[in-house]
């Protein structure tokens, strides 16, 4: 049973698609009488079955060697694409989170979308998400990988723009489709320009083909950064990161997948892609150097903001940073832990934040407070979201921090303070929304606030629990790092980090400071409170080259070109006009050309009798 | 050597001729221009025919036809120039540029 679920396991993401196509006739414009909420349940219900399909397969593929399907798919002259799936214990176990988590998100959306009539149009684009990140952890081909990343964009510009009535919303998914887009553009280069060199686009040829590869340095270094900008921007990385503030202007449950998966797809093909990178030390030292300044920016950027799920978006840009490190230091496995484990507690503090917003309705972090003794589900929720994705053990993220960290403790030491940097920071900035949310006295926005439905608690619930069982799960299967091999330094600099950050911010936050706070230098509050004035910093520099460049090529294009082509008409128009005047109305005049017309006529035919003779004669007589 | 002088007269009356026609105001004098044009041809004709053709002088009943035509032509066209005149009341070639542009 378990081994035809696993030759069937490639059908998973269909299941999402389908489920995803037939929310679609729930739109108010097509069925108009039911409602729309049909449209949820039958896309539950096929993420459901994706979800007990892939974890029924998961045991036949543990210890198993992966295997490869290769599904021909366009076959022209020298060029054979094929969609290669591998079959292996990590992309099935990818397809569980992702489906899983979907599974909690769209149960969260019942609860959180009551009120909405959109339910055709979010659940088939969560439907959509849900399959192109599946055929993601499926996929064994670079091309095809980015031909899902691609479609993966399309999804972000119509999920963000879900409620697109409101302004901020479709400027906000303007600029995730565009900034997205940039990078895979440049993904796109350097798969193209990869092709010549490695002859092949399937991952693990890819990496066999490194592992003994001879290629120009300069040129390898190109295609490796070009490689890299791909999941830069889908990981909203450092300077492609201003997307993922904007696009928490989207629903929340949609934001519980985007936060924990969607910009995980960057990190994933990056991570699959990682012996290629290893080709260039030019290469793995950019992505170590995007990692840290994303990391760290990104973590004091999410202390300063008064919006919750800004805080949060922050926070994931940093985590993926920190996945950028681990890929840059070639430790695969770390990243792909930290991947892991970030996306359940990331996951869980969108979930509980969301719980809040929805019967609170603002979302500024100032307005609210006191909700501990009446929320205690969603607190309880935000402190495991909280530990979970700190080094705090024994939870997830503690023990992909330490692998992170005990990697680099040889190498790059210096990167260490980087992971203890941003563990803290990251401590400050969450235990700091916990307080001005739970702690504090009521404030009038949250003076009443009912804990919410339990289609939105069960969820958050459910992932509580997951989060807590995690370390279990991990040392059932054995993926937690021994404990005897690692190094214990580290362990108690990122238990300490996390206990400094997490304790500075509660005594500033719940102890006697006057709020709101003001640092001494206001100048550097509101550098880090608007973002490192990112959006100014592309305003001034891409936005208005590429707007000052269309302008002049739209007056080009008005005045030169055509203006030549309209030249010419008016040459004729003009040519015609004056030359009108030649029929003068004057007989005698036409007697004249008509005479003259033979006269010249007569000249030139009878030239050459007389012509070269008379020439003479006037040279002569000269 | 006889021909050319022939030739050369008939085209110099041609030339005036032309001249007339193209300068002329009055309608009636371009008639008379037309007629000199005629004329120089008949010299044309009548030279030819003498010098290279002799004996059958085809030249000669080309002549005599021209001359005809010229004359039923002149008569057309002093009626033209009549009929001119009753409308307009001038036979002022320069008042005559009304079918222009």
């Amino acid at each position: 049973m378990a081994q035809f679920l696993l030759e069937t396991v490639w059908l998973v993401p269909l299941y999402a698609l389908i489920g995803g196509l037939l929310a679609v006739p729930w739109s108010p414009g097509i069925i108009r009488r039911t409602g729309p909420r049909p449209a949820g349940y039958v896309n539950l219900i096929m993420t459901f079955l994706a979800f007990v399909h892939s974890a029924l397969a998961f045991p036949a593929t543990w210890n198993q060697p992966a295997y490869q399907v290769f599904i021909p798919w366009l076959s022209t002259a020298g060029l054979n694409l094929s969609i290669d799936l591998e079959i292996s214990s990590i992309s099935v176990g990818a397809m569980i989170v992702v489906c899983g988590l979907n599974l909690l998100a769209q149960i969260y959306a019942i609860g959180y979308m009551e009120m909405d009539w959109g339910w055709g149009r979010f659940y088939s684009l969560l439907g959509m998400f849900e399959a192109g990140l599946c055929a993601l952890a499926l996929c064994n081909n670079l091309f095809f990988s980015y031909v899902i990343l691609e479609i993966l964009t399309l999804g972000t510009y119509l999920l963000v723009g879900l409620w697109f009535i409101q302004p901020l919303v479709v400027t906000g998914a303007r600029d995730a489709f565009l900034t997205k887009r940039v990078g895979d553009l440049f993904l796109l280069m350097g798969v193209l320009g990869l092709w010549p060199l490695s002859g092949t686009w399937n991952y693990t040829e890819l990496a066999e083909w490194a592992a003994s590869a001879n290629v120009n340095p300069t040129l390898i270094t190109l295609v490796g950064l070009a490689l890299i900008a791909g999941p830069m921007g889908k990981c909203a990385q450092f300077p492609l990161h201003l997307w993922l503030d904007e696009a928490m202007e989207g629903p929340v449950p949609s934001t519980i997948l985007r936060n924990s998966v969607v910009v995980a797809s960057g990190a994933w093909v990056l991570i699959k892609l990682q012996p290629v990178f290893s080709l260039s030390p030019i290469v793995s030292g950019a992505m170590v150097g995007i990692g840290a300044i994303t990391a760290v920016g990104a973590s004091l950027i999410a202390i300063a903001q008064v919006d919750v799920k800004r805080c949060l978006s922050y926070s994931v840009s940093a985590y993926l940073g920190l996945v950028f490190i681990a890929v840059g230091t070639q430790q695969d496995e770390a990243a792909l832990l930290l991947v892991l484990t970030h996306a359940f507690s990331a996951a869980l503090l969108v979930m509980s934040t969301g719980a809040v917003v929805w019967n609170s309705i603002t979302q500024n972090v100032t307005l609210l407070g006191g909700l501990w003794s009446r929320r205690p589900v969603s607190g309880l929720a935000y402190i495991v979201g909280i530990l979970g994705l700190i080094g705090f053990p024994p939870l997830g993220s503690f023990w992909a921090l330490l692998k992170l960290a005990d990697g680099l403790w040889t190498t790059k030491p210096w990167l260490i303070g980087v992971v203890i940097a941003v563990n803290a920071l990251t401590a400050f900035s969450l235990t700091r929304e916990f307080c001005l949310i739970f702690g504090g006295k009521p404030k009038q926005m949250s003076e009443r606030s009912p804990e919410v439905g339990w289609q939105m608690v069960l969820p958050m619930m459910i992932l509580m629990s997951f989060t807590l069982h995690l370390p279990l799960i991990l040392q059932s299967l054995s993926l937690l790092p021994s404990w005897a091999e690692l190094n214990k330094d580290v362990a108690l600099l990122l238990i300490w980090s996390s206990i400094f950050g997490c304790s500075i911010s509660a005594v500033i936050y719940l102890g006697n400071v006057p709020k709101p706070i003001r640092l001494p230098w206001k100048g550097l509050q509101d550098l880090i409170a608007y973002d490192f004035y990112t959006p100014k910093l592309y305003r001034m520099s891409i936005v208005l080259s590429v707007d000052l460049i269309s302008k002049l090529a739209d007056i080009v294009d008005r005045f030169v070109v055509d203006g030549i082509v309209n030249l010419v008409g008016l040459a004729s128009i003009g040519g015609g006009e004056s030359l009108k005047y030649s029929t003068s109305g004057q007989t005698q005049f036409y007697a004249f050309t008509v005479l003259l017309g033979v006269g010249v006529l007569g000249i030139f035919v009878t030239w050459p009798y007389w012509g070269n003779q008379f020439l003479d004669m006037m040279l002569l007589s000269r | 050597m006889q021909l050319q002088y022939f030739l050369l007269l008939a085209a110099a009356l041609f030339c005036i001729g032309i001249y007339g026609l193209i300068t002329s105001r009055n309608a009636v004098r371009v008639l008379m221009s037309i007629e000199l044009l005629l004329n120089a041809v008949n010299l044309n004709l009548m030279a030819f025919s003498n010098f290279l053709d002799s004996t059958a002088v085809k030249g000669q009943v080309f002549t005599v036809f021209v001359i005809t035509v010229a004359a039923a032509e002149a008569a057309v066209g002093l009626a033209i120039v009549l009929a001119i005149y009753r409308n307009r009341d001038t036979v002022d070639m320069e008042q005559f540029n009304l079918l222009k542009w």
